[in-house]
């Protein structure tokens, strides 16, 4: 017999994001017009809430008891062609759920019976997948099939969901048994200690490092830095590094990019660096570091937002780092990174869905605010 | 390729069947993948010398990786075993265990496409959607049903065509195995023909089935001479060249009833 297969890391305790809830994003970023669950009616309810607000709309088969035991294929059948009848979507996708997949659902019969002549992309996922990034694999394995994925984007996406998930064991969400959720530090605290470096005048960096749409509340921050140090009189030099780069990725990806760009212009912050593109936050640490060590040796304090966990320490060493993130189970992993501070901004990615501006950040508002007084 | 199942009431012989014709085809020089998605896991003992193999959802219980080499095995001549496996009886969920498994070795191997033959040994009712995963999957295209000329046994295999035409499956043979009814191979003949059938073999009862089985061997391994392995032969010879179907004509009970009394 064969040897003795290679065992797979211990488990997670703490509660994680859904690979159904995934899925359902990386269709709405495909620009899917409807989304079919099929399952149970309070299935990923809150998700399909927040979505319908990004303009996607979503509906349930909402499978009962009755439905599991006897299957839901007809209650699909219907809500298929309900949902051509009223929407007239362009493209549609159906997403499975731990109920349905598990009672052995074959969307695809229902495809066949209803054969709308729109693409419609079927998803066969539930929530039971160790890293949520799964569910996003198979929805762009769907879409691939479907048609309305290139091959390259497929395979690219592929290595950066590889690389996200890496991100995550390494000082993310998966790298402890159980993580305690945590507010991070006050950000008036935190926020009079960067205003008093810039009076200072000492040399800071600012890192956006964002994951596609939530760019448009953490570049607030990035940005309110840049203006309380003019506001301030500061002579501190600013570099300022983001992961705006619009020719990467798919088309909404690529609009969040040039929106935020166009905003930070129009507040007056120049973008000195282009790490990459808004999907790239797993891969952009390395451009960083390098940029760091060859252009910027030797400044004092460094502000990223996003995803600071996806940067390595290596040439942020030396420096006062402050750090912003909205998972409240990546204070402690940052923390022990050695970021010096760690805020997080609460219930930031319900703020960004559906905009296509800069919104306001509390830890932005908070240096506005103390900037002001301090004049 | 042909990729086969052999469906009937629980008991009834299925996978006694299934290896009997693995192995004769295999002395024929096909390539042969039986794959047991029963999740008491006997499909493929007796082509392994009466050895059990890892099943894939045991190993995938253990978190472990798993390449084809941990869930694939050779058995008779060559014949590729695989077991799906699953829980014990009256936990879990064995349906979800199918198509788990079957996804899994789509993934990691080829033995569901590089052969000759393929046989899915299902066990007796397809109780949930996941029984009827390798058939809704699209991973069989011929399908048999195995009965005696008993009442129950004919009418599972009648219920059990209701269920193909639901699926929109053919109906590619009766095959009888038999339990000494009185006129048996008559009436199972008639039942084949009245369904728009055939009767393709009259396998015999015969204890050899059970000492070979006793042993950890198919007959074709154990007894290649005797009368019964001659039946598996050629029946198994006609499961390889046949290509005709029918979307079978399920009985009415009445008429089942009749044909049996
Ligand atoms: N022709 C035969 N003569 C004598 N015994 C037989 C014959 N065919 C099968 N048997 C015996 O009947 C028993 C049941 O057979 P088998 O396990 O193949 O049935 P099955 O239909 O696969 O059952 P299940 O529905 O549980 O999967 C076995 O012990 C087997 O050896
Ligand atoms: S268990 Fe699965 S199917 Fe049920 S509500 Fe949760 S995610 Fe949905
Ligand atoms: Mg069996």
């Amino acid at each position: 017999m064969s040897p003795a297969p290679k065992p797979l890391e211990p488990l997670i305790m703490h509660p994680r994001p859904s690979s159904i809830v995934a899925a359902m994003y990386t269709l709405r970023d495909l620009d899917v017009d409807v989304v079919i669950l099929h399952g149970p009616a309070g299935c990923s309810f809150k998700h399909a809430r927040l979505l319908e607000e990004d303009g996607l709309r979503v509906v349930t088969t909402a499978l009962d008891e009755s439905g599991f035991v006897f299957g839901g294929h007809d209650e699909l059948v219907n809500i298929l062609k309900k949902v051509i009848e009223m929407f007239n979507p362009e493209s549609i996708g159906i997403v499975g759920t731990c109920a349905s997949m598990i009672i052995g659902e074959e969307l695809h019969e229902a495809v066949l019976e209803v054969n709308p002549d729109v693409p419609v992309i079927e998803v066969e996922v539930h929530a039971g997948y160790r890293e949520n990034t799964k569910g996003v694999i198979i929805a762009l394995e769907s879409a691939l099939a479907a048609g309305i994925l290139s091959e390259e984007e497929f395979e690219r996406q592929k290595v950066l969901l590889n690389e996200a998930t890496e991100v995550e064991k390494r000082h993310g969400a998966a790298s402890k048994e159980y993580l305690e959720p945590s507010r991070g530090d006050t950000k008036y605290a935190v926020a009079k200690r960067i205003i008093q470096l810039l009076k200072e005048d000492k040399k800071c960096i600012t890192i956006l490092n964002a994951k596609k749409e939530t760019g448009y509340m953490f570049a607030d921050i990035n940005a309110a830095v840049n203006q309380v140090a003019k506001d301030l009189g500061s002579d501190s030099v600013i570099v300022n590094m983001a992961n705006l780069d619009d020719t990467l990725g798919l088309d909404r990806v690529r609009a969040h990019a040039r929106n935020i760009a166009r905003d930070l212009r129009g507040m007056g912050v120049e973008v000195h660096e282009i790490i990459g593109g808004l999907d790239e936050y797993p891969v952009t640490g390395e451009t960083v570091s390098k940029l760091i060590a060859e252009k910027y040796p030797g400044f004092d304090f460094a502000v990223i937002t996003g995803v600071p966990h996806a940067i390595p320490m290596d040439n942020l060493e030396g420096m006062e780092i402050f750090s912003v993130t909205n998972g409240p189970r990546q204070v402690l992993p940052l923390k022990e990174m050695g970021h010096d501070h760690v805020m997080v901004e609460i219930d930031l990615h319900p703020k960004t869905l559906g905009v296509s501006n800069i919104v306001e950040s509390e830890f932005g508002a908070t240096l506005r605010e103390l900037a002001r007084e301090e004049m | 390729m042909k990729q086969i199942a052999i469906y009937g009431k629980g008991g009834i012989g299925k996978s006694s069947t299934a290896s009997n014709v693995a192995a004769a085809c295999a002395d024929e020089g096909y390539s042969v993948t039986i794959i047991g998605c029963d999740p008491k896991s006997d499909s493929s003992i007796t082509l392994l010398g009466g050895h059990r193999i890892p099943t894939v959802m045991e190993l995938m219980q253990q978190r472990v990786e798993i390449t084809e080499k941990d869930v694939v095995f050779e058995g008779y001549k060559g014949v590729r075993c695989v077991e799906v496996g699953g829980p014990e009886p009256g936990i879990g969920c064995a349906g979800r265990g199918i198509i788990v498994a079957i996804k899994m070795l789509q993934k990691i191997s080829t033995v569901m496409q590089d052969c000759d033959l393929i046989i899915y040994d299902v066990p007796g009712d397809i109780v949930c959607g996941g029984f009827a995963a390798p058939i809704r999957k699209g991973l069989v295209n011929d399908t048999y049903v195995l009965t005696s000329g008993e009442y129950m046994p004919l009418y599972a295999a009648n219920n059990i065509c209701k269920g193909f035409a639901r699926l929109g499956n053919h109906l590619n043979g009766v095959i009888c195995n038999s339990r000494n009814a009185d006129n048996e191979e008559a009436i199972v003949s008639a039942f084949a023909r009245e369904l728009g059938s055939d009767l393709l073999a009259f396998i015999p009862k015969d204890p050899i089935v059970q000492t070979c089985e006793r042993a950890g061997f198919s007959v074709i391994e154990k007894e290649p001479d005797s009368d019964i392995a001659k039946v598996y032969r050629k029946l198994a010879r006609s499961i390889m060249e046949r290509d005709s179907a029918c979307d079978p004509k399920p009985l009415t009970d009445a008429r089942l009833r009749e044909l049996t009394g």
